[in-house]
């Protein structure tokens, strides 16, 4: 019978000592001494490896019963098997050892079938929980990394598409499809000659309080963030979580975009800065899903919707929506509209009728906005 | 001494040793070595104790020389420590603790005689 292992023997005879270390060995464990349980109990915390303890009771500095104690305290050591090696008639103490938390016990002299069983028997018991803590410290460390990469992910990415990645048919949504889409273009004018005037803090300040108005109004119509760049904001509705009235949550959203960034313009127009805000909202069908390279993905749209949205934008003056033909087929009449004529848009060979939103009543789709803007 | 006293040194003990050991001579001469080196220092440690009319510090000395002992199959000195150690956990430092220390001197001399028999007899 071979056992595999690390003991540790703590006796202050050095005759019992030597004598059970020489049993275990030759039970095929390896050996350490310690001569009383403050050397043992240094031992056990300067770092971990023993897989039980054999413990006698009586000895200078730290006797067995503080020893015992002062293991099952220390949250790193409690796990120890340990036996406590006693003379005959030392049976109270036994009992007091067992109470306090020892494993079994060992009657000098040491009889060594009766030891090879208790050895084995205490270090199947450390392996079975060495094996539960591997084991909880891998589930526990899978979820940390699981959570971190959520974290992150709805850091980078909307909240919609986070859920996505870590979603089941996430893998054969973000390799491509085609859906059709709403897509809103957001950016300011005036921005460039902002950013050439202002200092770095002040176009810094800027760009934070117009994304955190833009992230609300985005958030709130549970629209897909595509991206951020300066003062550029993307956004599409209807995937990747379908909406079924998506050309709607477009529209409001901008312009709840649009009445607070009026409050914003205001406060830097005091500060000598003209800036104003235009959207262009475009719907069509896109291929949608994984774009980048490998380490830099973007979850992105591709289409001529998104270059018509990106045009619409760019000729809309300071307060401008815009909206492109189909769009105002499928409003149906619910938004109040102004045209404003043909425009010729870069890079599409026709000219295309556009219409400026005014408002939208608000009473019918209420449940759609939140916070009732 | 009386006819019920336990013998100086069972031999029985250390063939039993020896037998549970892997038949490893060395390995029992290195621990009568240990034994015979340690015992000494057991025994000054009760002397004082008992010098210094201190019962607390008697118990653990004798303690450790009652179990080695016995391991060692010294079976008299063990039996005298075991009366030594019972002496000093009962607090009572009498008169006739002083002839046991005595007793437990003279039978740990037989002890390192007959050890050093064996160890001869053993030799490799």
């Amino acid at each position: 019978m071979s056992a595999q292992g690390r003991a540790l023997v703590v006796d202050d005879s050095n005759v019992n000592r030597r004598l059970l270390v020489r049993r275990l060995e030759s039970l095929g464990l390896t050996v350490e001494e310690a001569e009383n349980g403050r050397l043992a109990l240094d031992r056990l915390e300067s770092g971990n490896g023993i897989d039980v303890v054999l413990l006698d009771v009586m000895m200078p500095e730290l006797d067995g019963y503080e020893t015992l104690a002062a293991m099952k305290a220390d949250e790193r050591l409690r796990h120890i098997p340990v036996l406590i090696v006693s003379g005959v008639e030392e049976q109270d103490s036994v009992v007091r050892c067992i109470e306090l938390g020892a494993t079994d016990y060992l009657t000098k002299p040491i009889n060594p079938s009766i030891l090879a069983a208790r050895i084995n028997a205490s270090l199947a018991a450390k392996r079975l929980h060495d094996l539960e803590q591997e084991s909880y410290e891998r589930q526990a460390a899978l979820n940390r990394t699981i959570q971190r990469q959520k974290e992150e992910l709805s850091r980078f990415l909307s909240p919609q598409v986070a859920a996505l990645v870590s979603s089941n048919e996430g893998e054969q949504l973000l390799a491509g499809h085609r859906r059709e889409i709403t897509v809103a273009f957001c950016d300011l004018r005036g921005f460039t000659s902002f950013a050439e005037k202002a200092d770095p803090e002040e176009l810094m300040t800027l760009l934070n309080e117009y994304h955190r108005m833009m992230g609300e109004a985005i958030m709130a119509h549970e629209g897909t963030l595509e991206h951020f760049a300066g003062d550029g904001v993307m956004v599409f509705f209807n995937d990747p979580l379908p909406q079924d009235n998506h050309v709607e949550r477009a529209v409001r959203m901008a312009l709840q975009m649009r009445d607070r960034f009026a409050e914003l313009a205001d406060e830097w127009r005091h500060r000598g800065y003209e800036l104003g805000f235009g959207v262009g909202i475009a719907v069509g069908y896109a291929t949608l899903g994984r774009i980048g390279f490998e380490g830099r993905h973007d979850y992105g749209a591709i289409g001529n919707v998104t270059i018509l949205a990106s045009r619409l934008s760019s000729q809309a003056r300071a307060g401008q929506i815009l909206l492109a033909h189909r769009v105002i087929a499928l409003l149906d009449g619910r938004a109040e509209l102004e045209s404003v004529g043909q425009l010729t848009l870069k890079g599409l060979s026709q000219p295309v009728d556009a219409w400026n939103v005014l408002a939208m009543p608000a009473a019918e789709v209420a449940e759609l906005v939140p916070d009732g803007a | 001494m009386q006819p019920a006293d336990p013998p100086i040194l069972d031999q029985a003990v250390l063939a039993e040793l020896l037998a549970s050991t892997g038949d490893d001579p060395e390995f029992v001469r290195e621990l009568l070595e240990t034994y015979l080196a340690e015992t000494p220092q057991q025994l000054d440690a009760i002397s004082a104790a008992i010098a210094a009319d201190d019962a607390a510090t008697l118990v653990r000395p004798a303690h450790t020389l009652k179990s080695s002992s016995a391991t060692m199959g010294a079976m008299r000195l063990s039996a005298l420590a075991r009366e030594l150690e019972m002496a000093g956990r009962s607090g009572a430092l009498e008169a006739g603790l002083r002839r046991l220390a005595e007793d437990a001197a003279t039978a740990w001399l037989g002890t390192a005689d007959a050890l050093h028999a064996w160890l001869s007899e053993h030799a490799a």
